[in-house]
């Protein structure tokens, strides 16, 4: 991929100094390994349950293939088995060499990887096994939170002991971003999973929608902005914009975001200044979002003909225009009278869908696709299945969004005219179904070409070494 | 017992601790510089970290 190097050229030279650092990775490659292997697994059971929206009675009444089996392990599969894995494994890549240091214990790290694994693993099968707490992102076992709590603290340690002992004072805005997510699923994940159990009714609800809404915006937001941090620069050979700027986007990302998780309850019977807060926090999302996405568009000043060739690059552009356009739903939805229409419907999975799939996942398939053949000193396997990959998700993509879109927004309208009957409203989606099904083809399709580009990449490692 | 107003109130302490250590990480953030004449330092610093043979420096 061609590479400009003149913007770097013309900045101040900052030296480094020191010796060479040797990354050894090992954890990386764990992580990154077995996500990808979760991607595809679960990319499986996604086309699954997309299939039982347009024709229920596939796979009969098999109760380990039930729709109700099975969505939880597609949300949970693919929330912790692949993204905040491969989120995990990039973050044990970046931070070391941000640091200017080698990761503080790779033991400690293969450790929490093979742990990681085993939650995963346990997961599934007590998912399928119908062992779910019935709380939204918070199905496992209390069991399996425990182990969950461990491995995050074993994930903290390290990255926290790694920092501690970084070669410069000041830290790039990723390291906070990756800091800052550490801290905060710690308090979320307890919330969530934790002190959800004690409480019942509209109070239960409230701390569950705080968790989920948090798990998106206090998780999984602030690793993968730090990933975009990284990797936007570096695909792009250009400097950040401004990291002053990037400092008033965590900040303020920061202080706003906690609040919000209540807009999932507009309408319901929690308290109407709780809700009108967190409408105002959800709006106040604007400025983060703003702060954000306006340094990598002025990141990319002069750089976007690199759009044509540079396969990370097009999916860490496409993310950032993805995290702008479900920042500016969210908000939206927050207010009152779209919230009436939009809430509960397939709008909602479109949404979710464009930040968990279109953001986040965009951010960590390129930051895969740059690091594991820097980390394996070897080239890419295929620039052409890699640039197949990326049109794959992007097409399959936006046809699940908008279709969902379209279709929610409908639904929506449906359900506030109390003169048509809830059944006739499921029969009219069966059309936005099956279209939801192709564009999930699709975009498997794309996971299985990223899959098995990456695997050929590390398999064939020593037969394609890097030129020197 | 009724644990559910204590979960509640223990999960808005978590929160309020939550923003407690955001404020004292932003003053200190200023304190070490992040905010005057070098804050634009680390973004220059962090494009010669790595990569080609795994070198810093």
């Amino acid at each position: 991929m061609p590479e400009d190097t003149s913007r770097v050229q013309a900045s101040p030279s900052i030296s480094a100094g020191g010796a060479a650092v040797v990354h050894e990775d090992t954890t990386a490659k764990w992580f990154l390994i077995s996500s990808i292997a979760y991607f595809f697994i679960v990319g499986i059971i996604a086309v699954t349950i997309a299939a039982k929206f347009v024709w229920p009675q596939l796979l009969g009444t098999v109760q380990y293939l039930t729709y109700g089996r099975l969505r939880p392990l597609h949300v949970n599969g693919m929330l912790f088995g692949w993204l905040l894995a491969a989120d995990m494994g990039l973050a044990f890549y970046l931070i070391p060499r941000l640091c200017g240091v080698k990761l503080w214990s790779e033991k400690l790290g293969v450790a929490t990887a093979a742990l990681w694994n085993v939650i995963v693993l346990g997961a599934v099968v007590m998912l399928l096994m119908g062992y779910n707490q019935g709380l939204e992102y918070a199905e496992l076992p209390t069991w399996e939170d425990v182990l969950v709590v461990i491995a995050w603290i074993m994930f903290g340690l390290n990255i926290f002991m790694t920092i501690a002992s970084r070669k410069y004072d000041q830290m790039y805005v990723s390291i906070w971003y990756i800091m800052g997510t550490i801290l905060w699923t710690a308090f979320v994940y307890l919330t969530g999973n934790f002190a959800v159990l004690f409480a019942t009714g509209v109070n239960q609800a409230n701390l569950n929608w705080m968790y989920v809404h948090n798990a998106v915006g206090l998780i999984f937001t602030p690793i993968g902005l730090a990933l975009a941090y990284y990797y936007i620069p570096k695909a792009s050979n250009s400097p950040l914009h401004s990291h002053k700027l990037s400092m008033i986007g965590f900040w303020s990302l920061a202080f706003v975001y906690v609040w919000t998780g209540a807009h999932h309850m507009l309408h319901g019977p929690i308290s109407q200044w709780l809700q009108t807060i967190s409408i105002a926090f959800s709006v106040m999302l604007l400025i983060p979002v703003w702060a954000v996405v306006y340094n990598f568009f002025a990141t990319m000043q002069g750089q976007w003909h690199q759009l044509r060739e540079n396969v990370p690059l097009k999916f860490l552009m496409s993310g950032v225009v993805f995290y702008l356009l479900t920042c500016f739903q969210g908000p939206m939805h927050s207010l009152r009278t779209v919230n009436a229409i939009v809430s509960k419907t397939d709008w909602i999975p479109g949404h979710a869908h464009m930040a968990v799939l279109g953001a986040f996942s965009f951010f960590a398939i390129a930051g895969t696709y740059y690091t594991v053949p820097r980390m394996f000193k070897c080239k890419l396997f295929s620039d052409t299945l890699a640039n197949w990959s990326f049109w794959f998700l992007m097409v399959g993509g936006l046809g699940f969004f908008v279709t969902l879109w379209l279709g929610g927004f409908w639904q929506g309208w449906q359900w506030n005219n109390v003169s048509i009957p809830f059944i006739d409203t499921v029969k009219a989606l069966q059309p936005v179904w099956l279209v939801r099904f192709f564009s999930g083809i699709l975009m498997f399709t794309g996971i299985v070409s990223f899959a098995y580009n990456i695997l050929a990449t590390i398999v064939g490692a020593k037969d394609n070494p890097e030129a020197a | 017992m009724d644990y559910m107003y204590p979960s509640v109130f223990l999960a808005y302490f978590m929160f309020f601790v939550l923003t407690l250590l955001t404020l004292v990480w932003l003053i200190m953030s200023r304190k070490q510089g992040f905010w005057g004449k070098n804050s634009e330092e680390p973004k220059y610093r962090m494009m010669r970290d790595d990569d080609e043979g795994n070198y810093n420096g």
